[in-house]
């Protein structure tokens, strides 16, 4: 796992459909090297003055690129995952929503073999401020650089409370959207590990939800590696209904599994102070940063 | 998508796995007829998606017509979470002396599916004892993984052979429909080993519909949910008075809890997507207004990609249509001055932060 730094050339996949086309411009207009696209048949063709290839391999020849941003289609993101993967792409990070989950496994699969790093699918995609990195669609005027990690399953979850970190005086070191899926290429706990080594993270922020046991996971991962940062949390859905899809495909309750209250209860066990709302994070960031 | 009982176990037939002989009646009229085909006695069982079905009373057993028309009168005006059944499963009662539990389902946390078994049925898969969960590759299982699982569960060897051939077709069923969970429970055990399925759960993973057109018409679609399915809104109707919209489905589930911590019951959850233009506010607030039970709607924004601009623009249509419910605002982020001014003057009423917004729409203020 490794995060681009400022200048590294990146890659956008389908950089000539709708969602390509925007973000490939706000993207150049944060600081980011977008060095190339592709989209199959639209080699030669040019978007924001970037050059569209035929393929990731020949966008990946073209400019030594290692990382790429997925805008495809569900229908097809297994197969332009694995033509990432193929291409030598080192960090994928994939956009699209809708992506079926034996396609999504198919993937993680994949990525484990190739040593490759998945963000999403269903996120909205990683940013580093300090290095005017931003592989996503992020709004950049929430972010600013600093010493939060932030992870989030949601993503104007993640713009609102960056905005309120950065209005609070928290810069972030790098914020990640794992992703609304039931499955996610890299998980809270890795990240977790990954920026414990990092001297510029000073405290972590991760952002859940409802579904699924990943907050559990994290909060056991806490306990049992006795990881060294202060973690403040927040869970959202605590009035969600069981049984109903809230939005995100992983976003589901099914009889006592993924209830907020089950969240809240392991991280409070585990020592990670968890905000009742987004409002509070950073008052809770103040205190166990004191 | 969660399918009914009785649909998954069309599909059961379809991989070859035994259930029950059964008739589904659409009305009370229907179980007489049920009684001249099925060999009593008959199991009555409310066709709903909601849990707990037997506990709350969804489930009879009856031996006559007389009996099984009072039973099917009760069951048809029971709700259970608030899903009353359009029809009735009717079954032959099978006669066992022990049940299982068996499933394929899809283990987040491992990023794999497993098959869970276990030799004793239960209502509670978590706290089941001595089950077996085995992780099972996405292409599929043979004959000698599934005798494995039999000999993990310590059956006798009778029942090893049925339980291998059960195990193997519910695994193909949930690996070609792409299914998130294919659950029997219980698996019933005959005097002669024979295993029977009683119950039928499939949950079909949504974003696979698209590779399996079977599955497009097989629910009844709520008039609501059918037109934001359409917008490409995530909806889901909560029976409240306050409409909660939003652009993005974790701050909608967070204002949720905000409305509920302040007292308030909302009336759905509508997020309105990324990136969401000026129609499809319009379209939003038009089909919250139509809500029966709306009485004030909540509009929670965080600009980003989406322009506060578009979103005030959007309300400015709808009121200029005429009567909207009372409208509470929070919108915030890129070019929120600008799209202040634009609701300056309207029956909007506009806070800066989403507790203000919350605080004032649960009130009615």
């Amino acid at each position: 796992m490794m995060l681009p730094k400022q200048g590294d050339p990146i890659l956008v996949q389908n950089m000539t459909g709708r969602y390509g086309r925007l973000h490939t411009r706000l993207m150049l207009d944060y600081g980011t090297n977008v060095a190339a696209g592709s989209a199959p048949g639209k080699g030669g063709q040019s978007v924001e003055g970037v050059p569209v290839c035929n393929t990731v391999q020949e966008a990946v020849e073209k400019t030594g690129a290692r990382a790429s941003v997925c805008f495809v289609p569900a229908e097809f993101t297994l197969a332009a995952g694995e033509e990432a993967l193929n291409a030598g792409i080192k960090l994928l990070v994939i956009i699209t929503e809708h992506v079926p989950i034996r396609d999504e496994l198919r993937l993680v699969e994949h990525a484990q073999k190739t040593g490759a790093t998945i963000v999403g699918p269903n996120c909205p995609g990683l940013i580093v401020p300090s290095q005017k990195v931003k592989l996503g669609i992020m709004p950049a005027p929430s972010f600013s650089p600093g010493n939060v990690a932030l992870f989030s399953r949601s993503g104007t979850l993640t713009y609102e409370i960056a905005g309120q970190l950065t209005g609070a005086g928290f810069g972030q070191s790098v914020a990640v959207g794992i992703g609304g899926d039931p499955i996610n290429g890299s998980t809270p706990v890795e990240w977790m590990d990954f920026v414990q080594k990092m001297d510029e993270t000073k405290a972590v922020v991760a952002v859940g939800e409802i579904g699924g046991d990943a907050e559990e996971r994290l909060a056991r991962h806490v306990e049992k590696s006795g990881y060294s940062k202060p973690i403040v949390a927040y869970i959202a859905g605590r009035h969600a209904p069981k049984e109903k899809k809230m939005g995100h495909a992983g976003a589901i309750i099914y009889g006592d599994y993924g209830t907020a209250d089950s969240k809240i209860r392991a991280l409070t066990a585990a020592g990670v102070k968890v905000a009742a709302t987004p409002m509070e994070v950073p008052t809770l960031l103040k205190q166990v940063l004191q | 998508m969660r399918l009914f009982e009785y649909q998954a176990k069309d599909l059961f037939k379809q991989y070859g796995l035994p259930v029950p002989r059964s008739i589904l009646v659409n009305d009370v009229d229907g179980i007489r007829g049920a009684f001249a085909s099925l060999k009593p006695p008959l199991a009555l069982k409310s066709q709903v998606l909601a849990g707990g079905r037997g506990k709350a009373g969804g489930i009879a057993v009856v031996d006559d017509p007389t009996d099984a028309e009072r039973e099917a009168r009760r069951i048809f005006s029971l709700a259970i979470g608030g899903e009353k059944p359009n029809s009735l499963l009717v079954e032959e009662a099978y006669p066992h002396e022990k049940e299982m539990y068996l499933s394929v389902t899809l283990d987040r946390g491992d990023r794999a599916f497993v098959t869970i078994a276990a030799s004793a049925g239960g209502v509670d898969v978590e706290s089941m004892a001595g089950k077996v969960i085995r992780r099972i590759s996405l292409d599929g299982i043979d004959g000698a993984f599934a005798t494995e699982v039999a000999k993990q569960v310590q059956l006798p060897p009778i029942q090893v052979a049925p339980f291998v051939s059960v195990l193997l077709s519910l695994e193909r069923l949930a690996r070609e429909k792409e299914c998130e969970l294919a659950e029997i429970n219980p698996l019933a055990v005959g005097k002669d080993g024979f295993l029977m399925p009683l119950d039928a759960k499939v949950i079909v993973d949504d974003n696979a519909l698209f590779r399996h057109p079977e599955f497009a018409k097989l629910h009844p679609e709520d008039e609501f949910e059918g037109e934001a399915s359409r917008q490409g809104f995530a909806f889901v109707r909560l029976g409240g008075d306050i409409a909660v919209v939003g652009n993005g489905a974790g701050l909608v589930l967070s204002t949720l809890d905000l409305v509920g911590d302040a007292g308030g019951n909302p009336a759905c959850f509508l997020d309105l997507g990324g990136g969401a233009q000026q129609e499809r506010i319009e379209a939003a607030l038009r089909l919250v207004n139509r809500l029966p039970g709306v009485d004030r709607i909540l509009v929670n924004i965080y600009g980003g990609i989406t322009r506060t601009t578009d979103v005030a623009a959007g309300i400015n249509t709808v009121l200029a249509e005429g009567a909207t419910k009372p409208i509470y605002a929070r919108v915030s982020g890129a070019e929120e001055e600008e799209a202040r001014k634009l609701l300056a003057g309207t029956p909007v009423r506009m806070y800066g932060t989403a507790p203000e917004a919350v605080g004032a729409v649960v009130k009615g203020a």
